[in-house]
């Protein structure tokens, strides 16, 4: 039935997507939101949050008087309150089901807040029902603009990495090891977008490289922008020697994002499967889609397409497993934190 | 992150006092201020993800499976309730996407896939909850029509809760109305002279309780609560009651519908860390039954236990929480008497807690409070403020590297036993980092 999912549970929101990609630029955030949604996004979709690494991630703390009466006004107070606290280089707010429901205007709210505080002040839009990619996408197309400087001479050998927040991560260390495998290349620095300065110097990046359909956007501003050129591109581990194995001369289906997805078809491919089937629920950028790409919307059309026995393989995250008690075959797990939570 | 006033907001008990209860700084006020999500107040923000929250209260009837209608936002930290929590099999999502909240179409849906739910499981659910969010308060629904029509065409019992945090401040906050609704399916019975309920928590009070032994005393042989329920059955024998005794505050709602449906009167019995006060309450409550009551034994055995740790431990340093199974000013007043130092203390205010609040200002003036959800807490630095022990999750957070009772365990402290647990826990945290005993 549509929009009922009975094994597993909601991927990673819009709201988390965008907080992700806010996460430790020094800007205060404010989840616009009655207190649970902050709490998932700390809670759960933000690892970082328990490194000890502070960030002034805050909830608006609606209230049903707030959603009732529209009291843009008070929220405009808090922040400003907290921002006597928090020197901050830049307030953003985030949406979430209240706002959505309630028609907050953002922009206003973001006039209002940057003309008390004198910083930029700006809004990604998520409503909740969006999945993690849509709001690190918003996210992206709200800070580039607000936050890049005016043109910088290129560096030779700087390199900016987009999309590679915790969500998109197969492990807490994976920044490290991507930073590892470009230097090999012979790239000297490496940014991640995930400081103030990686935003205002963009435009000294070489090169950018996209590791998340939800990054491509922003690469291509940036492009438009700087000129600078982009390179999409999965920068995580080679599969393993056992799983290169257990694909030989099978029949492969792989489910994750799409760039992901794409780079272990073409791995599994080269391992010997006799076929490769890509899935998944998240954006399909056309720039970078595989031809036959299946883009799920449903729980059950997951189960429709894997419940059975037309694969022999599959590599994806084992929460999608609950949903396939027909399936048989071999189930790798290839964990990814905005299906899990987990790495 | 530039710091401007880089100290974390607080204000000493003896201030708070002298302001009173109306003129509660606002600070310490969550609907004043934004809310910081520390890692400390996580279970506030989020107690589906941490402690018992609306969806985890929500499936404490027996062989009770739930539904949750929102956006898959809502659903998300219940990915951790089905790994850790046992509750795998129990949970559905309805999914809302723009269309249904633009033309509230899935409250047209929502029976049939009740319906899909309940057909799909081996066993036949006891009763089906549906969980609703903030977007379904906004839209005004009135889920218990939907419920009502669930019910009729799966033939199974379909109750709605309310998960809107919106209301978290209001009349009927959302944990006090899952308890509510976990009491609507009772129904009118003949009452059992000698059985009570007690009502509050959504897990079983220690087993070492002396309330079980005491209510025996005064002729009660039937003793229920709702999370020692084995089976459905045993679940509706509940309104079987002759009273409710009233454990924790969030259930006065639910009390108060028992006693309007179901004729059943309650009592309302406080968690208190104060041995004196807990045996006083004792004798308020045989008063009240007109049966006498003899805790002597359980007194003597918390006196000694008290006569011990203060002996033992007399001067240690303690930072205590909010997030943990106690009020933090009644805890801190009764381990201040004990002999304990209480430096700070992280927790919501509410004007109710000035009955301790004035005690604690004569007993230790210069404790001081803070919040734990005020933006200023971005910068509380643990060296700053040096203690030897915390109670409670968040002040494990903000102090590392001390001896840490983390008092939060599923399984109820009450009475003269919580004392005892109490205090045995926090001897062996302190003995294992190395506190001299005396």
């Amino acid at each position: 039935m549509k929009g009922l999912w009975k094994y597993i549970s909601p991927f990673a929101p819009d709201q988390s997507g965008a907080a992700a990609v806010l996460y430790g630029l020094g800007g205060i955030v404010v989840i616009c939101d009655a207190g649970g949604c902050a709490g998932n996004i700390c809670g759960f979709d933000e690892p970082r949050w328990f490194s000890g690494r502070k960030s002034a991630v805050f909830s608006a703390g609606l209230r049903d008087m707030d959603a009732i009466l529209g009291r843009d006004d008070l929220l405009v107070r808090k922040v400003c309150a907290a921002a006597e606290t928090v020197g901050a280089a830049f307030v953003a707010l985030v949406g979430t089901p209240v706002p959505a429901v309630i028609g907050t205007d953002f922009k206003a709210l973001c006039r209002m807040i940057s003309r008390k505080l004198n910083v930029p002040a700006l809004s990604v839009p998520t409503t909740g029902i969006g999945y993690y990619d849509a709001g690190m996408k918003a996210a992206y197309e709200a800070l580039l603009p607000a936050l890049t400087q005016e043109e910088s001479a290129v560096e030779q050998g700087r390199a900016g990495v987009l999309g590679a927040v915790p969500l998109e991560l197969a492990d807490p260390d994976e920044q490290q090891v991507i930073a590892e495998m470009l230097q090999r290349e012979g790239w000297k620095d490496v940014t991640f977008f995930d400081c103030l300065e990686d935003y205002e110097q963009a435009g000294r990046n070489e090169r950018n490289f996209v590791v998340s359909p939800a990054a491509l956007k922003g690469a291509h501003y940036l492009y438009e922008r700087f000129g600078t050129p982009y390179e999409i591109r999965y920068l995580g581990r080679p599969l393993p020697e056992d799983v290169r194995n257990a694909v030989k001369g099978q029949r492969v289906l792989v489910i994750h994002q799409q760039i992901a997805a794409d780079a272990i078809a073409e791995e599994v491919l080269r391992a010997g499967a006799s076929f490769v089937q890509t899935a998944g629920w998240f954006l399909a950028d056309p720039s970078c889609i595989r031809p036959g790409h299946i883009r799920l919307k449903e729980e059950d059309d997951w189960c429709q397409l894997a419940d059975n026995d037309a694969f022999d393989v599959i590599l994806g995250d084992i929460y999608f497993k609950r949903a396939l008690p027909h399936f048989t075959g071999l189930y790798i797990d290839m964990p990814h934190f905005a299906v899990s939570g987990r790495y | 992150m530039e710091h401007k006033h880089s100290q974390p907001y607080a204000i000493t008990v003896q201030d708070l006092v002298r302001r009173g209860k109306d003129q509660i700084p606002e600070e310490l006020l969550s609907s004043e201020h934004l809310i910081y999500n520390s890692p400390a107040a996580l279970a506030f923000n989020s107690p589906g993800a941490q402690g018992f929250g609306v969806k985890r209260a929500g499936l404490s009837i027996p062989g009770s499976i739930m539904l949750l209608i929102g956006p898959g936002c809502c659903g998300r930290n219940t990915t951790i309730l089905g790994e850790q929590g046992g509750y795998q099999d129990r949970f559905y999502f309805y999914i809302l996407d723009e269309t249904d909240i633009v033309t509230g179409r899935h409250l047209q849906k929502i029976p049939q896939a009740v319906a899909e739910i309940v057909e799909s499981r081996r066993e036949k659910p006891s009763v089906v909850m549906l969980c609703m969010t903030c977007v379904d308060a906004l839209l005004g629904t009135d889920m218990e029509r939907v419920s009502r029509k669930a019910a009729s065409v799966c033939g199974v019992p379909v109750v709605p809760c309310y998960m809107y945090a919106l209301t978290r401040e209001g009349r009927k906050p959302p944990m006090v109305d899952v308890r509510r609704a976990l009491c609507s399916l009772l129904e009118k019975q003949p009452r059992h002279r000698r059985t009570v309920n007690l009502l509050g928590f959504f897990s079983p009070l220690q087993e070492d309780c002396e309330l079980y032994p005491i209510l025996r005393q005064m002729g009660l042989v039937r003793i229920q609560e709702l999370s020692r329920c084995r089976n459905f059955d045993e679940y509706l024998a509940m309104s079987q009651a002759n009273f409710n005794l009233i454990l924790h505050p969030e259930s006065w709602l639910a009390a108060q519908d028992m006693e309007k449906r179901l004729g059943i009167p309650s009592i309302t019995l406080t968690r208190l860390y104060q041995v004196s006060q807990i045996h006083r309450q004792y004798m308020a409550l045989s008063r009240a039954l007109g049966s006498p009551i003899d805790d002597e034994p359980w007194l003597e055995q918390a006196c000694q236990a008290v006569d011990t740790i203060r002996t033992r431990f007399s001067g240690v340093t303690v930072a205590i929480g909010g997030m943990q199974n106690g009020n933090a000013y009644e805890m801190a007043l009764a381990l201040t008497r004990y002999g304990f130092i209480v430096r700070e203390i992280y927790a919501s205010l509410s004007p109710d807690d000035f009955v301790y609040l004035r005690h604690l200002a004569q007993w230790s003036p210069d404790t001081e409070v803070y919040s734990n959800l005020s933006p200023t807490m971005l910068y509380y630095e643990e060296a700053s403020h040096p203690v030897d022990l915390t109670i409670g999750k968040d002040a494990a957070w903000y102090h590392g590297t001390v001896a840490h009772v983390n008092w939060d365990d599923d399984i109820q402290p009450f009475g003269y036993a919580g004392v005892l647990s109490l205090l045995r826990r926090i001897g062996s945290a302190l003995e294992e980092r190395g506190h001299s005993t005396r």
